[in-house]
């Protein structure tokens, strides 16, 4: 619950931000509200972080690739555009992982997430309408 | 069929977002929660130079500038506070689905706190982009 309750805000917030401020800076200030959040987990855990080189490479390209994606959803929202929409069709970035889980990672490929896949095919036909 | 700039804009949002969900599974593989989550930010730290904004910032009013710094804030206790639910013995099963409709909210505040409105038609396509959030992460 406080985890939704965060995200709520996070993506209203950021559409309002995003009505004035273009977008690269929306991710220069989105950057600067983590800092507290990755301050207080260090000192919540003393300083000790762990270092596997594997865990650091992947957890640093995750803040990569996840920033650059809030960019151009930054720049969603600054086009003004209806916010439900670009909630909506941003949500649905699950159906990539599948995919590359199955096609990668060769994951076993659920009846129920082909389902997904084809309302989520069928909401982005209907939204370029 | 025309695909206006936001959904471009939104193509590449869940393009990079799909990658990070299949990254994410690894790094825990490897380090704890909380420890992926202090990497995570050191990535956003890592890209932060291309996107200051120099003395422009001063521009702005102060009320979006707040939205802003918030937005990240929040961001950032909800990743925690997901990690602390499966620490705390929630199932993954259960929690990342449950988490992963925090859209349904946001949708249904839309109309009463931004006042945008949505075509019927429009709704049908966020009715089967929700259908499909709920059934890829079951």
């Amino acid at each position: 619950m406080i985890c939704v309750f965060c995200w709520v805000g996070w993506a209203l917030l950021s559409k309002l931000g995003s009505e004035e401020i273009p977008p690269n800076t929306m991710q220069f200030l989105f950057t600067l509200g983590t800092i507290p959040v990755g301050l207080a987990l260090l000192i919540a855990r003393r300083g000790r972080l762990q270092k596997s080189r594997m865990g650091i490479t992947y957890g640093v390209l995750n803040g990569i690739l996840s920033g650059l994606g809030r960019l151009t959803l930054f720049a969603a929202y600054h086009t003004n555009a209806n916010t439900t929409l670009i909630t909506a069709a941003t949500a649905l970035y699950p159906m990539i992982t599948v995919v590359l889980a199955i096609t990668i990672l060769r994951e076993h490929f659920r009846p129920i997430q082909a389902l997904g896949l084809v309302f989520a095919a069928i909401a982005f036909v209907i939204f370029s309408i | 069929m025309h695909i206006p700039l936001w959904l471009w804009y939104s193509i590449l949002t869940l393009l990079a977002w799909g990658v990070v969900g299949l990254l994410q599974k690894l790094p825990t593989n490897h380090v704890s929660a909380e420890s992926s989550l202090i990497w995570l930010i050191v990535g956003f730290l890592v890209i932060e130079p291309f996107f200051y904004p120099g003395s422009a910032v001063v521009h702005y009013s102060r009320v979006n500038l707040t939205y802003a710094v918030l937005s990240g804030l929040l961001n950032a206790l909800g990743a925690w506070a997901l990690f602390a639910a499966l620490k705390s013995g929630g199932k993954a099963s259960i929690v990342a689905p449950l988490t992963a409709l925090y859209p349904v909210v946001v949708i249904a505040l839309v109309p009463l706190i931004l006042n945008e409105s949505v075509k019927p038609l429009q709704w049908v396509g966020v009715a089967c982009a929700l259908i499909a959030v709920i059934l890829l992460s079951a």
